[in-house]
């Protein structure tokens, strides 16, 4: 039973579209991306989003949330995609929380408070500078110590990070060969050094790096230092999952602009809408959405229903949303013509956003490759010391 | 036409190249190649150092007829200078006087006009920028709109140009204007030479994708241009630009630079692990590099045969563009495609030369994003690949 029927899904759809156009759109996201302040992101927006209920539409009724899944969730990413929103959305309610939800002990779950209410920013770091985009690969050590444990290494640049109060950040327990754990960090955290970058898109997040960073042994997710290699991925499936949908609404508004735009502009005494080769681009372009948009659902179904084949659905999902948003912002800025060039107009700005989206999680090939691979990554658990003093 | 011959390898053509490959490495100074190193912007001051540099040799308009002032290269010959300049990263060869105003000036201006304009574009004391494109006027150029009105000795120029690269730098600026609203589109244009000193212009800005500043919008108010800055016939304007848009589409590919982009490229590779492992050792990324060199290479093939037929036919030269600039985009696609494993971060700043911030990613990263999002226009400019396809469904196929 989906925790939503279609008619409350069909609201959230109306309200959040209806949001996000009003308050939103391109010139609104540069003018926040471009801020020369820390966020660039809004706060005034995320205030909103907690006043809607968005920001607990995902989380246990414990923490306020209205403990819907990730389909509920995947109307508002493509809504808030549709209109380049910078809110760090995904890291914070997919990866963030959702790795407090899935793996967090009872005491643990206390993380999340503050969350729905958008007091509290959560974020997640976990590739790695030697990752690429290979989920198994953790250098970062969480070294026992006599309260908890020092965390050391490298985290490759996350969307978010930059903004996190709180942090789920993996490190391997013990040594190189030792399980990897998450692991709960403040953002202001000694030892954690961030550095803040904007993405291509604007778009902001940021590369850190950890100098024993002291923890408390509650801060290992999860209590027991079991390797979390699988729950990782998963969670990393769902926020690809959701970054298809983001890119999804992205997709669906460039090829609306790019049509739009078609049907005014004239070169040769008439609209370039009316020659037939550009009038089969628009089509082809509206034709990825509608693939994306159906492999975005089946694979939606198949993760909030718990089926097995819901992380190869996700993959695909991927692949398909991938291979879609490099044909789509392609031909939205090629069919502008030079003006598709230009920081003023929106279409460059949903070309970059699909670009970011397309290699968040994984690109179309890496996807492939892994479903020609086979088994999920990272199955082999691993012995580690329990934390001394723990 | 079926296989006639491909043009033998020249062994003066590599000697040549070796000189020039020689003089690129003992001018380019550290200072410039650490800027080139890292794609950052060139300063104007070290662009124009490295032009003059050129002038002096008589490089820059070495493809000049001697009577010109230029030293009479063959096509070949100057399509080796292209590309080892493009491959060594130097600054680019601002086409717009060397090979687009200046054979302009020299075919079909009067003699006043070339012993002014011709010398300082030899040795590059004159910027020129190129007054073509209008907001309104993109692939249908002949529909521009700014107007020139004849007022006794001089034009008065009104109208707004689009597109303009480097117009921020240039000191003189050559456009096309409508001298007669009233004749068939093409018919009523004029050719005419304008000093951006002049009063009424407007240089405006157009940030790109990339968030580099390489274009402007141009705006002409009351623009007082000399009569003696019109080139050939008043309303023949046309003719003189169909003679210089053939130059320009053989000249767009910057095949060079390709090279430069494929070491950069296995350079990333190496450099980039995933799983532990650099990207390098991939099989699917070696089958990718594989593929792209032999683009290129084919490209390159493609230019030899294209310029062994003297006048580069009309499908050769819009097969060229569209090639090549398809190709410059999947290269540095590609690149992009690494750099995603480092989550695409961007730090435009960093383009400054001086800029001493913390870098997110690898070196590279910035000047690499910076060329791929710039060159999402390589199938807009110089003749849209749409455009150049129905170049060659009309003008070759007869459809």
């Amino acid at each position: 039973m989906p925790a939503f029927d279609a008619e409350e899904r069909k609201l959230i759809h109306d309200s959040a579209t209806e949001f996000f156009a009003d308050r939103y759109g391109p010139e609104r996201s540069l003018a926040l991306t471009r801020d020369a302040g820390p966020d660039g992101f809004g706060r005034a927006e995320w205030k909103s989003y907690a006043e809607l209920g968005w920001l607990g539409l995902m989380l246990p009724e414990a923490a306020g949330g209205s403990e819907g899944g990730l389909t509920e969730a995947a109307i508002l990413f493509a809504a808030a995609g549709g209109q380049l929103a910078a809110e760090p959305l995904i890291p914070c309610l997919v990866l963030g929380a959702g790795a407090v939800t899935a793996l967090g002990t009872e005491a643990q779950q206390g993380a999340l408070d503050g969350v729905a209410e958008g007091e509290k920013i959560l974020g997640f770091l976990h590739y790695e500078p030697g990752s690429g985009y290979a989920r198994d690969h953790v250098e970062t050590i969480a070294r026992p110590t006599a309260g908890g444990y020092a965390l050391t290494g490298d985290k490759a640049f996350s969307l978010g990070a930059h903004a996190a109060d709180l942090l789920a950040v993996s490190a391997r327990i013990g040594g190189p060969d030792g399980p990897v754990g998450l692991f709960l960090v403040p953002g202001d955290a000694a030892g954690l050094h961030r550095v803040p970058a904007p993405a291509m898109d604007g778009r902001r997040g940021a590369a850190a790096s950890l100098d024993g960073v002291q923890v408390a042994a509650d801060a290992l997710l999860g209590g027991t230092t079991d390797d979390r290699l699988a729950a990782i991925d998963r969670l990393i499936d769902r926020a690809s999952l959701a970054t298809c949908a983001d890119m999804l609404g992205a997709m669906t508004r460039a090829a609306e602009i790019t049509t739009d735009y078609l049907k005014t502009r004239e070169q040769f005494g008439q609209k370039l809408a009316s020659f037939q080769v550009l009038q089969h681009r628009l089509v082809d372009m509206r034709i990825c959405c509608e693939e994306t948009r159906a492999a975005i659902h089946a694979a939606l179904n198949a993760e909030d229903a718990g089926a097995p084949d819901a992380a190869l659905m996700a993959w695909r999902a991927k692949t398909v949303t991938a291979q879609g948003a490099r044909f789509v912002g392609g031909q939205g800025v090629q069919l502008h013509g030079g003006m598709g060039m230009t920081d003023d107009l929106g279409i460059g700005h949903y070309y970059k956003r699909l670009s970011v989206g397309e290699a968040m999680f994984g690109d179309a090939d890496w996807h492939l490759d892994r479903i020609a691979a086979g088994a999920p990554a990272g199955e082999t658990a691993r012995a580690a010391p329990e934390p001394v003093g723990a | 036409m079926f296989i006639t011959a491909a043009a033998p390898r020249d062994p003066e053509l590599e000697s040549f190249r070796q000189e020039i490959r020689a003089f690129c490495k003992a001018e380019i100074g550290p200072e410039l190649q650490k800027i080139i190193d890292a794609g950052q912007h060139i300063p104007k001051d070290m662009h124009d150092a490295w032009l003059k540099a050129l002038g002096r040799k008589g490089w820059l308009t070495g493809h000049w007829a001697k009577e010109h002032g230029g030293l009479g290269w063959t096509a070949e010959q100057s399509a080796v200078f292209r590309d080892e300049t493009d491959g060594a990263g130097a600054p680019w060869l601002t086409p717009f006087g060397v090979t687009m105003v200046g054979p302009v000036i020299y075919t079909f201006g009067t003699p006043e006009q070339k012993e002014r304009h011709l010398p300082g574009i030899r040795n590059n004391d004159v910027w020129w920028c190129q007054g073509y494109s209008e907001p309104g006027s993109g692939s249908d150029l002949a529909s521009l709109k700014t107007r020139a009105v004849r007022d006794g000795d001089h034009y008065v120029v009104n109208g707004q140009k689009i597109w303009t690269t480097l117009a921020h730098w240039a000191d003189w600026i050559f456009c096309l204007v409508r001298t007669d609203p009233d004749a068939k589109k093409q018919q009523g244009i004029s050719f005419l030479l304008i000093d951006m000193k002049t009063p009424g212009i407007t240089v405006r800005p157009l940030i790109t994708l990339d968030l580099g500043h390489h274009l402007n919008e141009v705006f002409f108010e009351d623009v007082r241009v000399p009569v003696e800055n019109l080139i050939g016939e008043e309303n023949k304007g046309w003719d003189y630009a169909k003679f210089l848009l053939a130059h320009e589409r053989v000249g767009v590919a910057e095949i060079g630079k390709f090279n430069r982009y494929l070491s950069q490229l296995r350079k990333l590779l190496d450099d980039t692990r995933e799983g532990g492992r650099p990207l390098s050792q991939d099989p699917a990324f070696r089958r990718r590099i594989v593929e792209l060199e032999t683009r290129l290479s084919t490209l390159k093939a493609m230019h030899a045969d294209a310029l062994a037929q003297g006048t580069p036919g009309l499908i050769s030269a819009a097969a060229l563009k569209i090639r090549g600039s398809e190709l410059q985009q999947a290269i540095l696609q590609t690149m992009t495609d690494v750099l995603g494993r480092h989550g695409l971060a961007y730090q435009a700043d960093a383009l400054m030369a001086g800029w001493n911030g913390e870098l997110v990613g690898p070196q590279e990263s910035a000047g690499i994003l910076a060329e791929h999002l710039h060159r999402r226009a390589a199938t807009i400019y110089g003749g849209s690949s749409e455009i150049q396809r129905n170049i060659i469904a009309k003008g070759a196929l007869g459809l």
